[in-house]
């Protein structure tokens, strides 16, 4: 089984500072990790591989420096890297991405299945997992908590919807998003971290991904970020003071007559 | 010994009338009580202050021990009460001197590398301030999220980068104090060399609030190192991983940033705190192994030849934290033990004894008689790259706690025994306080203790400065 595990290096916001004036982070000296929900998928993916054989290739697109974030996952136990770095890509919305992470995934050859992070913790938006499916014409399970069973030519996963969980048959080839509760990421071991560093990583461009140098980059996104603001809370409450017995009274009154009117009681 | 006289409401004036009315508590016992005990939960330990102020200033300060030795009550200096032998607890009572208003930043020198804060400044917040600097204080207590730099030299304090870097007092070049008769004396400087008279700066590190209270402290600073890897390295037994200790310096030829060590029990009640499920069932002990430096090649050959050592010794795996990530959570295990064994027992004694580094391999079979002796679990932590092991008698829950109160004071002296028979010390940096104070006999001679009350009594006539610390004069 050959596995895809498109992962994104983030800065890490625990401690992340807020510039008061601007209401913006401060990037300056933060540290860049592997999207904390990518591990996940890179667990799931390494799990799946070594009870089927076959390869997991994870893939970044990204600056030079993303590299890191690949040779953690292939100290992790990975079996390939790919690295997506061109200043073609650079500016891409989740629709440019996906369509580079997409046209990476088909240059790279037969695959099986494609993994990836419920969303990054940078960009929140959870649209690029779908994005690579919809490019790739594949059909997708999003949330997906735990695969249940490994079919010759299909997967049983349980995805985590709002009101519980939902068990869903794919056929394969296909892309699944996973939250935290699909696997439970190891940590690199010395033998792993040796193996990464020694594995060659290919660094490949648009030319080498056969893009439309239109569909990439900031010229390829659709989105525009017109204006950031925080959302401000529209809720509402009604506080009544109840000093003596009879304002109580009235309060309980006035309570009971309105959840009457929304229906509660 | 002194008999002090109590705080009358003509004394609570005076002192409102020294730092202001809005800093002085009195009267309140909920008021009063956090600053009744440091981090020692057991009650015994704990004693109410009458009254506690807050100064601002030096002066302030100097005021309040001229009117403490006019009056004959005593004083007790406290920090961020992060203490783990009662150091900042008044167990005569009488006055509790907080020091958390005289928290500025005075002078950070970046051209001679040093940084003068005032006692109040939290430990954590200096290195954050001097890390935008390149810049680092080496000293690294385990509470530095909340313990007081002034706390941290009365202290000596240790912590986890004890091996590479030393402890607290190696970076302190100098103070400012109030002395225990209201003198307010400067002593080092900003100097590197410094032979002129007694080292004075020396003796009052770690002597526990009983010789001075700081009001400037002078800390040496480090170019920063920019490059950070921790390993966690699972043995089959604790004989093994402690072994290491000594081999991986001497074979390796690295001087590791911090050595921690873990056995079984604390390493298991900290994963099943943290639901953390990295296979620590396999492992009979663990390192935490932190190397430093500002190349990213060197460190990398550095880990490689310390993991491939510690595979060839018998270790059953190692594991590379290089990130934000993994490192968070590999250290993660090793804070959270003391927090993870309350859950199991609240009552233990959370122990600090060193001994030299060659000699811990010995000391393990010590703590599983002892163990085996009382009936009782006692786990094991601590820094063992410099010998500085936790080890924390926890009662079993089968005894009852009368039978507990009986037998600890035993469980202590044979532990203390053990230690002093492997050329150790009963504290390698949580200090005495009024804890350990009937136990220095095992580590210090009488005719060394009577130099120190000697010290003390020139330093305080009227043993007014926390008095009944470390021993009775």
């Amino acid at each position: 089984m050959n596995i895809i595990i498109p992962i994104k290096q983030v800065p890490e916001t625990s401690n992340v500072k807020m510039d008061p004036e601007t209401g913006t982070m401060i990037r300056e000296g933060l540290v860049s990790i592997i999207n904390p929900l990518d591990l996940f998928a890179i667990e799931l993916g390494i799990v799946l591989q070594e009870e089927a054989g076959g390869s997991t290739t994870v893939l970044s697109m990204g600056p030079p420096k993303a590299a890191e974030a690949l040779r953690e996952a292939m100290a992790m136990g990975c079996t390939d890297g790919i690295l997506l770095s061109d200043r073609k890509f650079a500016g891409s919305d989740t629709w440019a991405t996906s369509y580079a992470l997409a046209q990476a995934i088909r240059k790279n050859g037969d695959f099986d299945l494609v993994i990836c992070g419920e969303r990054a913790t940078d960009g929140d938006t959870g649209q690029v997992g779908p994005g690579i499916a919809a490019w790739l014409d594949l059909p997708v399970a999003t949330y997906v908590s735990r695969l249940v069973e490994n079919r010759p030519g299909s997967l049983v996963v349980e995805r985590l919807v709002e009101d519980g969980y939902e068990t869903l048959e794919v056929e394969k080839p296909c892309v699944l998003t996973v939250v935290k509760e699909a696997a439970y990421p190891r940590l690199p071991t010395l033998r792993g971290k040796q193996r990464a560093r020694k594995t060659e990583l290919p660094v490949w461009g648009a030319v080498d991904i056969d893009a439309d140098p239109a569909a990439l980059g900031l010229k390829g996104s659709p989105t525009r970020v017109v204006k950031i603001n925080t959302p401000k809370v529209t809720r509402s409450g009604d506080i009544r003071t109840a000093g003596d017995p009879a304002e109580l009274e009235a309060a309980v009154d006035d309570l009971v007559a309105y959840l009457e009117k929304i229906d509660l009681v | 010994m002194s008999t002090y006289h109590p705080v009358t409401p003509e004394i609570i004036a005076e002192l409102e009338q020294i730092v202001g009315r809005r800093y002085v508590i009195h009267g309140d016992s909920e008021q009063l009580e956090p600053y009744s005990h440091d981090e020692i939960t057991e009650k015994k330990y704990h004693h109410l202050p009458d009254v506690v102020v807050r100064p601002r200033t030096t002066t302030e300060i100097a005021a309040i021990m001229k009117l403490a030795n006019r009056e004959l009550i005593p004083v007790t200096p406290r920090g961020g009460g992060s203490g783990l032998s009662g150091g900042a607890v008044p167990v005569m009572g009488g006055i509790v001197l907080a020091t958390d208003r005289m928290n500025s930043i005075i002078e950070l020198d970046t051209d001679n590398m040093l940084i003068v804060v005032e006692p109040g400044v939290i430990t954590n917040d200096i290195d954050a301030l001097v890390a935008e600097h390149g810049l680092f204080f080496a000293g690294y207590p385990m509470s530095l999220q909340s313990c007081f730099i002034g706390g941290n030299v009365a202290e000596n304090a240790g912590g986890g980068k004890a091996v590479k870097y030393g402890v607290t007092g190696q970076y302190i070049l100098g103070v400012e104090m109030v002395t225990p008769e209201g003198e307010i004396v400067k002593l080092g400087g900003k100097l590197v060399k410094d032979v002129t008279g007694y080292d004075l700066t020396k003796l009052i590190i770690g002597s526990e609030g009983t010789l001075g209270i700081f009001t400037k402290v002078i800390i040496k600073l480090l170019p920063r190192p920019t490059e950070v890897v921790d390993l966690l390295v699972l043995f089959p037994d604790p004989e093994t991983a402690i072994g290491m200790v000594s081999t991986i310096m001497t074979e390796a030829r690295v001087i590791p940033t911090a050595i921690e060590f873990m056995d079984r029990l604390s390493a298991h009640a900290s994963c099943e705190y943290l639901n953390e499920r990295l296979p620590y069932e396999k492992a009979g002990a663990m390192l935490l192994i932190q190397l430093d430096g500002n190349r990213k090649a060197q460190l990398e050959e550095e880990y490689e030849a310390i993991g491939e050592l510690c595979l060839e010794h018998g270790a059953i795996e190692v594991y590379v934290a290089d990130n934000y990530t993994t490192q968070e959570r590999i250290w993660s295990v090793r804070r959270n033990i003391a927090e993870a064994f309350m859950v199991v027992s609240p009552h233990q004694s959370l122990e600090d004894i060193t001994v030299p580094v060659a000699n811990i391999p010995k000391m393990i079979p010590e703590l599983e008689r002892l163990a085996k002796k009382y009936d009782i679990q006692v786990p094991c932590y601590g820094h063992a790259g410099d010998g500085n092991l936790h080890a924390t008698p926890v009662k079993n829950p089968n005894h009852s706690l009368e039978q507990w109160e009986e037998m600890l004071p035993q469980i202590l002296a044979d532990l203390y025994a053990a230690t002093r028979d492997l050329d150790g010390v009963i504290s390698g940096e949580h200090g005495i306080g009024h804890k350990r104070k009937n136990y220095m006999s095992y580590s210090v001679s009488d005719a060394s203790l009577e130099l120190m009350k000697r010290i003390k009594r020139a330093f305080d006539p009227n043993n007014v400065l926390n008095p009944g610390k470390i021993f009775d004069v």
